[in-house]
């Protein structure tokens, strides 16, 4: 198992991991910023487990975020 | 010549930066708030829960405060941007800055003063006349000239536009900071390399980076006089300031929201010089290039005096960031303050201090003070360097806390 961490506060709303990949992410309509779908997060820092086989779409989804907010571990 | 009513704003991207603001002399700022300004990536924006406490600053202190709200909304936008007006509205925040219609009409619908921002490009007076039913302040397209700008501020008042306030509405053009080497910050570079869209606050500055052109079929390599072939200059119009005043133009705005306060500082007192200068008679040359020394000292990429001339091409700089000629090293932090004698206290967490070397304190009550170390007290005896884990401690006007940053200033290779 891996994980996807946002770190959610910095987001600036564009979009473009709910764009590429609307299954793990959506855009909160309260405050502009992305959402990781059923993620478990404290203090703005969201953390979801996600199976072997979606990592390297989570990755290419890590690597668009415009400020670098998500990592996958 | 008569005196020309000008309202000097100033760039406000953290606390330190408004109190150098109202330091420097401002008669108003502009600051972000939260994701929707076009500074999103690079200021120290400000929250929600800020917006009250920077309006009250600035009430005290009797200058506008103007909330940038100016990049591209999005659908899911609209919630928090009627939460950022509706607090601003509160706060009695004494302008909006934007260029998207969704702002446009909600500041319309619940009669929040509106400027309308650089992003939209207003280059002529059709445009003024159009958006003179939302906003009384204009801010035209950076690339326009001073004689273009005379036109727009001439054809106001004869055909006396006015604004919702039923005041002319008035001209705002920037007279100093960074340049956008596309038409007034419409830039999409960032947006292909790296989906960063400059137009949501989080461009990258690849044009401030050094470019080669290479042949795709042999691979070779051509030479380009300046590698930076993308990175303009720095707009500075205090050398042309008497022009500018003339232009009709009546807010002069400074950009840099992502510099430090001591920019803020040192760019909008000499900008406050150069107004009253110009408007007592006493601006000269001489003067010019003592500003002109100031503010090398602090960020810039070189100057030169935009399109506002007529010149076609920009000037490109020759260097990969700031060409000013000192920088700030940090040193340490405030720890306590005597306010019977004065005195404030900090403590070295980095570097070292002698006597005789130039510091500067930054912070959100004291903005910017630049000062010489005379006579040097370390750990409550005269010495002659403080080290790590050292406390100074050094008459001060201002209350201290361990908000206050202590810097050391040093040449650069630009000196």
């Amino acid at each position: 198992m891996h994980k996807v961490i946002q770190y959610r506060s910095k987001c600036i709303g564009c979009g473009i991991c709910y764009e590429l990949q609307p299954e793990l992410w959506r855009m909160s309509k309260k405050d502009g910023k992305a959402t990781l779908i059923k993620a478990v997060g404290k203090k703005q820092v969201f953390i979801l487990s996600i199976p072997d086989s979606e990592v390297p779409k989570s990755q290419e989804i890590a690597a668009a975020c415009p400020v670098r907010i998500i990592k996958i571990i | 010549m008569r005196k020309k009513q000008i309202e000097l704003l100033a760039p406000v991207g953290s606390f330190d930066s408004l109190q150098a603001a109202i330091k420097g002399g401002a008669d108003a700022i502009y600051f972000g708030v939260e994701q929707l300004n076009m500074r999103t990536r690079s200021a120290q924006s400000f929250y929600l829960s800020d917006i009250k406490e920077v309006s009250g600053i600035c009430k005290r202190n009797g200058i506008k405060a103007y909330i940038t709200l100016n990049t591209v909304m999005y659908e899911h936008d609209m919630q928090l941007l009627q939460m950022i007006l509706k607090e601003a509205k509160k706060a009695k925040i004494d302008a909006v800055i934007a260029a998207d219609f969704a702002v446009i009409e909600y500041c319309s619908q619940h009669g929040i003063p509106l400027h309308i921002s650089t992003q939209a490009n207003v280059s002529n007076i059709e445009s003024v006349k159009f958006f003179s039913r939302f906003a009384d302040v204009i801010v035209l397209a950076r690339e326009l000239t001073l004689k273009q700008v005379k036109e727009i501020a001439d054809e106001i008042k004869r055909k006396k536009i006015k604004g919702p306030s039923g005041e002319l509405v008035k001209i705002e053009i920037f007279v100093h900071g960074a340049l956008c080497m596309a038409v007034s910050g419409k830039c999409y570079l960032s947006l292909h390399t790296q989906h960063a869209s400059a137009n949501r606050g989080a461009c990258v500055q690849n044009c401030r980076r050094p470019y080669i052109v290479k042949d795709a079929e042999t691979g070779e390599e051509l030479m380009v006089d300046n590698e930076y072939i993308m990175s303009p200059k720095d707009l500075c119009t205090i050398d042309i300031l008497d022009q500018v005043m003339e232009s009709g133009a009546e807010v002069l705005k400074i950009e840099g929201r992502t510099k430090g306060a001591e920019y803020v500082q040192v760019v909008t007192q000499c900008y406050r010089e150069a107004i009253e200068s110009v408007n007592d008679g006493t601006y000269s040359r001489g003067k010019v290039v003592e500003w002109k020394r100031e503010m090398e000292k602090v960020y810039n990429r070189g100057f030169w005096e935009g399109y506002y001339l007529g010149r076609k091409l920009g000037e490109w700089t020759p260097h990969p960031g700031s060409a000013a000629t000192e920088k700030k090293i940090y040193i340490g932090k405030g720890t306590k303050y005597y306010p019977k004698i004065l005195v404030g206290e900090f403590i070295l967490e980095s570097g070292s201090l002698k006597a005789g070397d130039t510091l500067m304190v930054i912070g959100p009550k004291c903005g910017m003070v630049k000062e010489i170390v005379t006579n040097l007290i370390i750990n409550g005896t005269s010495g002659k360097e403080a080290v790590k884990g050292d406390k100074i401690t050094f008459p001060f006007a201002t209350k201290i806390t361990p908000a206050d940053k202590l810097y050391k200033i040093v040449g650069t290779s630009h000196a």
